[in-house]
C-alpha cells in the first residue's frame, strides 16, 4: 500500500503533506538520498525502494508549502542520479517529468531546462549534495527567475 | 396488524430475500456458467469432475462461503449484495465494481448511482485512458530473467500537457517472496507453490528503475486498443483483486497469466487464458496479444546497459580509449586530453563515460569513494556544454522478442553412431539454444527445459532414451575493454554414458565457467573450465567426476549458426582416463520456423576413436 500511496501523492499531490518541524523545502525531506553519485542506485537494489520512510501523514501543514514542490522533492529523492544526468545535459525525460510535477507550462520549459543546466554546479556543489539540498537550490533559483518564480510561489 | 400493512411487509421481506427472481429470462444458474462470470471469479473447470474452482486463494475475494468452488453460490450472493440499499466503501458494489457492472448489464438491473469514496479516489488518481502491456525482455547472464516479465501500465490521457508516462501507474502480479529466502528455496516454492501472488500498483518510473537500470532489461511497450468501457472494466477488476492472494506458480499461474485474465475480463471473448497449456512464457503471452489484434502501437525503451553499450559504440576508437582512461582514473576530467576536444566531441565522451561509470557502480559495485566524486566532475564538465540536438538513442531492434522463433521445438533426424544407424525424435517444450534462429533472442544465451531425445537403432530394432535434459543454461557474453562478464553454463538431466562395455543412461550434473571474446560482428570465441558428475550403479564406484575444458567458436546469424570446438574431460574416480571430443555443429535457418541441422563429433574414449554423424530438421511451434 505504501507504494500506491507514493504514486498517488505524486499524481494527486492534494491533501498529503509531510509532518516535519519547521517550514521550507529542506524540512520536507525526512531522509534525503545524498549525492549524485551512482551509489543512489545501489542503495535501492535491495528492493526497499518505495518503502522509504518519508514521514508522511495526512492533514494540514503548519506553513503554506507549495504542493507541486513537494511532489518534485519526492521524485527527486528517488531519481536524483538520473535527474542530475539530464540536468547536466540540459535535456531528458526525467527533466521533463520534473517540469510536469512543477506544472511548468510548455512555453517556459526551455527556460527551466537552461536555468538548471547553467546552474548545475550551484545545485549540486559536491558529490555529497543531498536531494533535499538540491531541491532547495532549484527552488531558490526559480524564485529569482522572472518567468519561473510563479511555479514555486508558496 | 392490519392486513394491507402485513402484506406490504411481506412484500418487502420477499424483495430483500429474493432480489432477482430466477425467471426464464434470467436463469441465474445458467448465467453463473457464462464466460463473463467465470472470468470475473477466476473460475476454471476442475480437471476431475464437472465442478469449478477459483484460482483466487483468498476468502475476502468471495461473498459466499462456498464461492471458491461454486460459481452459482457466488453469483447469487453477489446479486443479493449489490441490491442492498446504501453505499460506502464496504458495500459490495464498492468492493466489486466490475462484477456490479457486469451483473447490472446482464440482468438488466437499474444502474442506480452509488457512493464509493475509496474506489472513486483510486480510479481518479489512476486517471486511465489507455492500457499498455509492458514486456521486460530477458537479459543475458541472468537466468531468472530469461523468461521475461510483463506488467500493465495505466496511461493517462495524452491531450494534456501534464501527461507524463514516467508518472503513470502500473499493475503487476508477482510472487510475494520473503527477502531472506535463498535462490533455491525461491525456485522450489515458485515451481511447487507456496508463495502468495499479490497484485500491486506502482509508478512506472519505479519499474524502469528496477528493470531497466538495475536488471539491464530492455522494455517493450505494447499499447492495447481497448475501448474506454473496456479500460474502465479492467481498472474496476484490478480494484477487486488488488491485495487479494492468488497463489503464484512460475510456469503457469505467473505474472503474465494473471494479466491475461485481466485482459479477458476487459474484452470478453478474447480467451487469452485459454492459450495457456502447461506454461505461460511472457514472450509467448505477448505473441498471443499481438495475434489477437489487441495491439495499437509498440514502443521500445532500451535499458541502461543497452544505452551504455550503444553510446560507447558511437565513439571513435580514440574517444573510446579516452573514456575508458577517465573511467578508470588514469586521465583527469579537467586534464588536457578532454580540453583539446571540440565541445561537440567532448559532450558524447563525457556522456558515455558517466553512463558507463553509473553502470559499473551498479553492476560491479565500484566503490563510492571513487565513483561519486568522478561522476560529479563529469556532470559539472558536461553542464558547461550547450546542448546541440538530441543525443543518439539506441535504435529499435529489427526483430522483437515476440517475433523470434516459437519456443516449442520438434526435431526429426537420422544419424550414425560408430557403426550403428539411428533415427531420432527430439521434443523440447522450451526455449532456445545457441543453434536456433537467433533473432529476437539474446546472442550467446541458451535456456532449455525438459528436452527429450529418443533414438531408434535400426540394427536391433531398439528404441532408447538418448538424453533427457532437466535444465540446460549457457551464457556466453563477450568481454571487452569496458565489460568483463563471466561466461558460464549449468545443466542436469540423464544421458548415455560409455562404461567401456555399454552405453547406459546416467543421471548427470555439469557446470562450467570461463570467458568469451568477440572476433567480429557475429563470431565469438570461448574458453570454459568445466566439471561433470555422473551417478549410476553401472559406474565402478557408483559415481564419477571429471574436470575438463571446452574451447570453441560460435557464429550466430539469421541465415545460419555454427558451434565448433574441442572438449576434454579427465574422469578421475573410476578407471582414470581421458575423454576427448572435437565437434562441429551447424544449423541452416529457413525463416524462423524451420532449421536444417547437422552435427559431427569425433571422440576418443577408452582407446578408440568413434564418430557421430547426425542430420535433421528442427520445426518450431
Amino acid at each position: 500500500m505504501k507504494k500506491l500511496i507514493a504514486g498517488a501523492i505524486l499524481l494527486g499531490a492534494s491533501t498529503v503533506t509531510f509532518a516535519q518541524p519547521g517550514c521550507g523545502v529542506g524540512a520536507m525531506i525526512f531522509k534525503g538520498q545524498s549525492g549524485v553519485g551512482p551509489h543512489v542506485l545501489a542503495a535501492t537494489t535491495n528492493g526497499t525502494f518505495g518503502n522509504q520512510t518519508f514521514g508522511m501523514t495526512t492533514g494540514t501543514l503548519g506553513c503554506n508549502t507549495n504542493q507541486a514542490v513537494q511532489s518534485m522533492a519526492m521524485y527527486m529523492d528517488s531519481n536524483v542520479d538520473k535527474i542530475a544526468r539530464d540536468m547536466s545535459r540540459g535535456e531528458g525525460e526525467n527533466l521533463d517529468t520534473l517540469a510536469v510535477l512543477l506544472n511548468i507550462e510548455a512555453g517556459d520549459r526551455d527556460t527551466f531546462r537552461t536555468l538548471l543546466q547553467d546552474n548545475f554546479a550551484a545545485i549540486f556543489p559536491s558529490s555529497e549534495t543531498t536531494s533535499g539540498e538540491a531541491v532547495e537550490a532549484i527552488v531558490s533559483l526559480m524564485e529569482q527567475d522572472q518567468a519561473l518564480a510563479k511555479y514555486v510561489a508558496a | 396488524m392490519r392486513a394491507p400493512l402485513r402484506f406490504a411487509l411481506a412484500l418487502t421481506g420477499l424483495a430483500t430475500a429474493m432480489p432477482v427472481l430466477a425467471t426464464s429470462d434470467f436463469p441465474l444458474e445458467a448465467i453463473a456458467q457464462e464466460t463473463g462470470w467465470l472470468n470475473l471469479g477466476h473460475y476454471h473447470p476442475d480437471s476431475l469432475g464437472s465442478g469449478f474452482t477459483s484460482q483466487a486463494d483468498d476468502p475476502d475475494f468471495f461473498l459466499s462461503p462456498d464461492g471458491k468452488h461454486q460459481p452459482y453460490a457466488e453469483l447469487a450472493a453477489t446479486v443479493e449484495a449489490i441490491q442492498q440499499p446504501g453505499g460506502g466503501d464496504s458495500h459490495a458494489r464498492c468492493r466489486f465494481p466490475a462484477r456490479d457492472r457486469w451483473l447490472r448489464e446482464r440482468l438488466e438491473l437499474p444502474d442506480t448511482p452509488v457512493q464509493c469514496p475509496d474506489y472513486q479516489d483510486w480510479s481518479e488518481t489512476l486517471n486511465t485512458d489507455a492500457i499498455t502491456l509492458v514486456f521486460a525482455a530477458s537479459y543475458l547472464n541472468s537466468p531468472s530473467s530469461m523468461f521475461g516479465h510483463t506488467f500493465l501500465r495505466l496511461d493517462p490521457p495524452s491531450d494534456d500537457q501534464s501527461t507524463d508516462l514516467l508518472l503513470a501507474n502500473t499493475i503487476s502480479y508477482a510472487a510475494d517472496a520473503a527477502a531472506h529466502d535463498s535462490e533455491l528455496l525461491f525456485a522450489y516454492k515458485g515451481i511447487f507453490g507456496g508463495y502468495p501472488g499479490i497484485t500491486t500498483v506502482q509508478p512506472y518510473y519505479e519499474k524502469i528503475r528496477l528493470y531497466s537500470d538495475i536488471e539491464h532489461r530492455d522494455l517493450w511497450e505494447y499499447r492495447l486498443n481497448l475501448s474506454p468501457e473496456e479500460v474502465d472494466t479492467l481498472v474496476a477488476h484490478a480494484w477487486e483483486i488488488r491485495g487479494r492472494n492468488f497463489d503464484y506458480y512460475f510456469f503457469d499461474e505467473n505474472c503474465a497469466y494473471r494479466l491475461l485474465a485481466l485482459i479477458d475480463i476487459a474484452r470478453p471473448g478474447t480467451d487469452l487464458v485459454g492459450e495457456v497449456s502447461t506454461h505461460a512464457i511472457p514472450s509467448d503471452t505477448v505473441r498471443w496479444i499481438v495475434d489477437k489484434d489487441l495491439v495499437a502501437s509498440i514502443h521500445y525503451r532500451p535499458s541502461a546497459a543497452t544505452a551504455v553499450s550503444y553510446s560507447l559504440k558511437q565513439l571513435s576508437d580514440d574517444q573510446r580509449t579516452l573514456a575508458a582512461a577517465i573511467a578508470y582514473g588514469y586521465v583527469q576530467v579537467d586534464g588536457p586530453e578532454l580540453a583539446q576536444l571540440e565541445p561537440e566531441q567532448r559532450a558524447p565522451v563525457l556522456d558515455a563515460t558517466y553512463d558507463y561509470l553509473r553502470y559499473q557502480s551498479e553492476a560491479d559495485a565500484w566503490p563510492r569513494e571513487f565513483a561519486a566524486p568522478l561522476s560529479h566532475q563529469l556532470l559539472v564538465a558536461r553542464s558547461q556544454i550547450e546542448p546541440s540536438g538530441t543525443p543518439p538513442v539506441p535504435p529499435e531492434p529489427d526483430v522483437r522478442d515476440d517475433q523470434g522463433h516459437n519456443t516449442f521445438r520438434l526435431s526429426l533426424s537420422g544419424g550414425r553412431w560408430d557403426d550403428r544407424n539411428f533415427g531420432q525424435l527430439t521434443l523440447r517444450p522450451a526455449y532456445h539454444d545457441l543453434l536456433d534462429p537467433p533473432e529476437g533472442y539474446r546472442p550467446g544465451a541458451e535456456l532449455e527445459f525438459l528436452r527429450l531425445d529418443l533414438r531408434y537403432y535400426t540394427d536391433h530394432d531398439e528404441v532408447q532414451v538418448e538424453h533427457i535434459t532437466g535444465v540446460e543454461i549457457r551464457s556466453l557474453s563477450p568481454r571487452n575493454q569496458f565489460f568483463s562478464p563471466l561466461s558460464w553454463q549449468v545443466g542436469f538431466g540423464g544421458r548415455r554414458t560409455d562404461t567401456e562395455s555399454a552405453r547406459v543412461l546416467t543421471p548427470y550434473l555439469e557446470g562450467g565457467a570461463g570467458g568469451s571474446w568477440s572476433l567480429g560482428s557475429s563470431l565469438q570465441a570461448f574458453a570454459m573450465a568445466t566439471a561433470d558428475l555422473e551417478i549410476d550403479d553401472d559406474l565402478r564406484h557408483g559415481y564419477d567426476a571429471a574436470p575438463g575444458a571446452d574451447l570453441g567458436l560460435m557464429h550466430q546469424s539469421p541465415g545460419f549458426s555454427v558451434l565448433t570446438g574441442i572438449k576434454s574431460k579427465a574422469w578421475i574416480v573410476g578407471s582414470q582416463h581421458r575423454q576427448d571430443q572435437a565437434y562441429l555443429n551447424g544449423s541452416l535457418h529457413f525463416g524462423r520456423s524451420l532449421s536444417l541441422f547437422a552435427d559431427f563429433t569425433r571422440e576418443h574414449h577408452y582407446d578408440r576413436y568413434r564418430n557421430l554423424w547426425h542430420v535433421g530438421l528442427h520445426a518450431y511451434f
